[in-house]
């Protein structure tokens, strides 16, 4: 908007304020991504936020962006045909453990695939929330939900390592409640050319599946010296029994979908005009 | 279009060849090297081809029909035939003209000797092995057999050969020549006649194309300004995105192929979105995972435009023969009232321009546009009349009075988005809720045009809003447009054809205009006038003219090619009348023959009602 200066207090939506449960997750997420854009100096109409349906879609809200919030787990090729015809713009895409591992799961594999330059964060909160309280791809075996009030008959997803094996070049995890990392790592992540995975674990306060506390216990930074090119030491912390590391798991350099398409147009080498082509068909 | 009375009924030349055999035999190369050929003289020319679904065996087949004038369908009963083996001959005989030409490999089938047409029992697969050591040539064999027949020269061909096989080497190419020759030199030598002499007729117009439908929406979709495509291997619309990947980099353009159709849609919307034109291409399995995300650009009001080229069903079905079997899904197919605008092209050239559109329709109007074709418009190819590329206009992005016309040859606009002003900006409506309905879109990049885009209802900001008069106001504001496009629609000259005076109509949608404009034809040379109907815009329907149309026949008859008369659901409805419903079921397109037929029958009845009258 005209009346915003130069440099920007917040990319934050002066209309719509966010309607998650007070004590959510997803409110220091939201702050992180602020923070982040102002550390990168955007501007607002170059940022594009495509989110999928949950708690965590509504992110394309709060913006002052160019966003759009669509259908249940569509999020990721939506934003990838959006950045495949405009490089230009900084897209984030966000969804939840339901939108983005359960309905929308497979399309992971494909962004990754195509290394599409943008970031996704994936919000975490074991349940759905916003539906009120089913189970899942991250709900643990067993655990009582509304669809399954004898127990989760599943076994929870380990997205981490279903990340390394689609050899998605940047991915990390982190909490809701590190300020400082999801800061560090959005940062980063955004910055990262190809397709970033920002993990963040986001409790949900109302069905509480992982509470704060629990959480608290459970997260370890990976190790100082933890090297996050070696792929094998990688999966060796994602599958680990004892604690949820956080931090970055992978990342490496390669060509991106927008490189990978412009090498495309060298082969086509000249333009053509439509006649031109046209005349091809005679 | 559709003066009465400015057709040419006569023509000099009109033969019909069929080349028969099974998949994998080079059927389709064969047919389609002669074509190509012919295509390169004066005249016209127009295939169909149909084959089965497994990569080897199985009956295929290519028909090829060459005229001195328009041709608008495949024709009923062939001159010449072609064929490879005994299952070929058998499918195939019934439609061979009496006194027509049968070429046949004596060592593969077996004919019925009694019947009344020219035989050359001609051992092409024999000619193959000898030629080149292996059977696989005959189709070349036969390409030279009938360019004895048909009089087309050696030289030609042998660039068109060179052309196809030249990427397999010089030795699959020197191997081909030498059975184009052999095939040649044997048809001579058993003294089969020359029936004709192509290459004595003048070289072809420059400004003709060879084009199949699928090729003409490629086409189609660059001259609009499309670029970019999401699209999914789905037969027989691939050959749309395969074309479309081929040549859209060469005007700025890009493709990417995704995991699913599911995920082709979301990435045309996201490209949208973005705003750029786009498009993807597929067939009805497609159409049906499409459609949540059909719902989507509805309710985003983006412009989309999708292809669906339709294929016998339901499910699997018959992914390589045609039917108009998705008419009901593409216009009814959504949860919650979503606007979109049904296009039905009726021939490869009109799929060109139909194709241009759609785009211009979608950009207008903000929402999805299917343009319905099918397997015999998609796999068909005809020569098409290059278009004018010096009367293609862009239409100003601020000018939001224009009333633009349906591109032809001699005239293409091209229509962009409306984009908001200055001043809009200032507090900007990305929904305003305009007489129209239609509220222009900033383009991502513009400072003061963020705004959501939800498919959750929402105001005119794009704020979200539940409220009972919201929900109202802008599911009004939405179908506001396609009021719009109904108004447009009607102003369009009418899409009807034949005496305006008679009592029997008939009325049909998409790809079976040629055959039904053909039995018209034949009904009229028999003494039996009717008119013909055959609306573009399936959805909105031009119910106007339609009233207008109905309003003095007695006797409607309403052709397509289903088993449950979609689109005569859809008229009884709308306009409730009674028509005589002629459908065909059978992964075939209608012969005008069959059409004549109907018409005849129908007339029996009008002369009985007539005499029960008095």
């Amino acid at each position: 908007m005209k009346t915003i200066s130069q440099t920007f207090n917040t990319y934050k939506s002066k209309t719509i304020k966010p309607v998650w449960c007070p004590g959510c997750g997803d409110y220091g997420v939201l702050a992180a991504l602020d923070k982040t854009f102002k550390t990168l100096e955007f501007k607002p109409e170059d940022i594009a936020i495509v989110s999928g349906i949950g708690c965590s879609g509504r992110f394309s809200h709060y913006f002052n962006s160019y966003s759009l919030h669509g259908t249940h787990g569509r999020a990721l090729p939506t934003a990838t045909g959006l950045k495949t015809v405009r490089p230009d713009l900084h897209v984030v895409t966000i969804g939840g453990d339901g939108d983005g591992l359960s309905i929308g799961g497979g399309h992971i594999a494909h962004a990754a695939r195509k290394n599409v330059d943008l970031t996704y964060i994936i919000l975490d909160n074991n349940v759905y929330g916003m539906t009120k309280g089913q189970s899942s791809p991250t709900t643990p075996l067993e655990y009582n939900t509304k669809t399954a009030p004898y127990g989760v008959y599943e076994e929870a997803l380990n997205p981490i390592a279903m990340f390394l094996s689609y050899n998605i070049s940047y991915i990390a995890r982190t909490t809701s409640t590190d300020m400082k990392a999801m800061h560090s790592i959005l940062t980063e992540a955004i910055q990262h050319k190809g397709f970033s995975m920002v993990y963040i674990m986001s409790p949900c306060v109302t069905y509480s599946v992982l509470p704060y506390a629990k959480l608290k216990d459970m997260v370890k930074p990976l190790p100082e010296d933890f090297d996050p090119s070696d792929k094998m030491s990688a999966f060796k912390y994602a599958y680990s029994d004892e604690h949820m590391y956080t931090g970055v798991f992978y990342k490496e350099e390669k060509s991106s979908l927008e490189e990978r398409l412009t090498k495309v147009f060298n082969i086509a080498e000249v333009s053509k005009t439509t006649s031109e082509i046209m005349e091809e068909f005679k | 279009m559709g003066k009465i009375g400015t057709h040419k009924l006569k023509s000099k030349i009109d033969f019909i060849i069929r080349v028969a055999g099974e998949g994998g035999e080079g059927v389709m190369s064969c047919g389609e090297l002669f074509a190509k050929a012919v295509a390169r003289t004066s005249y016209h020319v127009f295939t169909f081809i149909t084959y089965p679904t497994e990569m080897k065996g199985g009956y295929a087949m290519t028909q090829i029909r060459i005229k001195d004038i328009t041709i608008y369908s495949m024709g009923s009963f062939v001159d010449c035939l072609v064929a490879f083996n005994q299952e070929a001959y058998d499918k195939s005989i019934p439609y061979l003209k009496e006194g027509g030409i049968l070429i046949y490999d004596p060592e593969f089938t077996k004919i019925d000797e009694s019947r009344k047409v020219i035989k050359y029992p001609i051992p092409f697969s024999k000619i193959s092995v000898d030629t080149i050591g292996r059977p696989l040539g005959k189709n070349v064999v036969v390409l030279g057999i009938l360019s004895h027949i048909y009089g087309l020269e050696l030289p030609g061909l042998e660039k068109l050969i060179d052309d196809r096989y030249g990427s397999k080497g010089e030795k699959v190419v020197e191997g081909n020549i030498r059975a184009l020759k052999e095939g040649s030199n044997a048809a001579a030598k058993m003294g089969v006649l020359t029936v004709m002499d192509l290459s004595k007729s003048e070289p072809a117009n420059e400004d003709y194309m060879f084009i199949s439908g699928n090729q003409a929406v490629a086409l189609g979709a660059i001259a609009a300004g499309c670029k970019f495509s999401a699209g999914y291997p789905l037969t027989p619309a691939t050959s749309i995105f395969e074309t479309l990947s081929k040549f859209l980099p060469y005007v700025g353009g890009k493709t990417i192929q995704m995991e699913d159709e599911i995920a082709a849609i979301s990435a045309i919307i996201g490209a949208s979105f973005g705003g750029e034109k786009v498009i993807t291409p597929t067939s009805g399995p497609g159409l049906q995972l499409m459609s949540e995300q059909m719902s989507l650009a509805s309710m985003l009001e983006l412009p989309i435009v999708i292809v669906d080229v339709q294929r016998g069903g339901p499910s699997t079905g018959l992914p390589t023969k045609t039917e108009q079997g998705d008419m009901k899904f593409a216009v009814y197919g959504s949860a919650g009232e979503s606007p979109r605008i049904i296009l039905a092209p009726t021939n490869v050239e009109d799929t060109f321009y139909q194709t241009i559109r759609a785009f211009n329709l979608a950009e207008k109007y903000q929402m999805p546009v299917i343009l319905l074709t099918d397997q015999s418009i998609g796999y068909r190819k005809a020569t098409v009349k290059m278009p004018d590329f010096s009367k293609i206009f862009q239409v100003d992005q601020y000018d939001r009075k224009k009333k633009v016309k349906i591109p032809q040859a001699d005239q293409i606009e091209l229509v962009q988005r409306q984009v908001p002003t200055e001043e809009e900006l200032r507090d900007y409506k990305r929904y305003k809720n305009t007489k129209t309905g239609i509220s222009p879109i900033s383009r991502p990049g513009t400072p003061g045009g963020q705004y959501l885009a939800t498919g959750l209802e929402h105001d005119e900001y794009g704020k979200t809003n539940q409220g009972p008069e919201n929900h109202l106001a802008m599911s009004k504001k939405r179908f506001r447009k396609l009021d719009e496009v109904s108004k447009a629609f009607e102003k369009n000259p009418m899409e009807t054809y034949g005496d305006p005076n008679v009592r029997i109509g008939i009325m049909g949608w998409g790809s079976t205009e040629g055959a039904i404009r053909e039995a018209r034809y034949l009904a009229e040379q028999a003494g039996v006038k009717i008119r013909h109907i055959h609306p573009h815009t399936i959805s909105p329907l031009p119910e106007r003219q339609i009233s207008k149309f109905l309003h003095r026949l007695k006797h409607l008859i309403l052709v397509e090619e289903n088993l449950t008369g979609q689109f005569a659901h859809f008229i009884k409805a709308k306009f409730g009348v009674k028509p005589i419903e002629v459908h065909k079921c059978e992964g075939m397109p209608f012969t005008p023959d069959e059409i004549f037929n109907a018409i005849m029958k129908v007339a029996r009845i009008a002369d009985e009602d007539n005499i029960t009258n008095i």
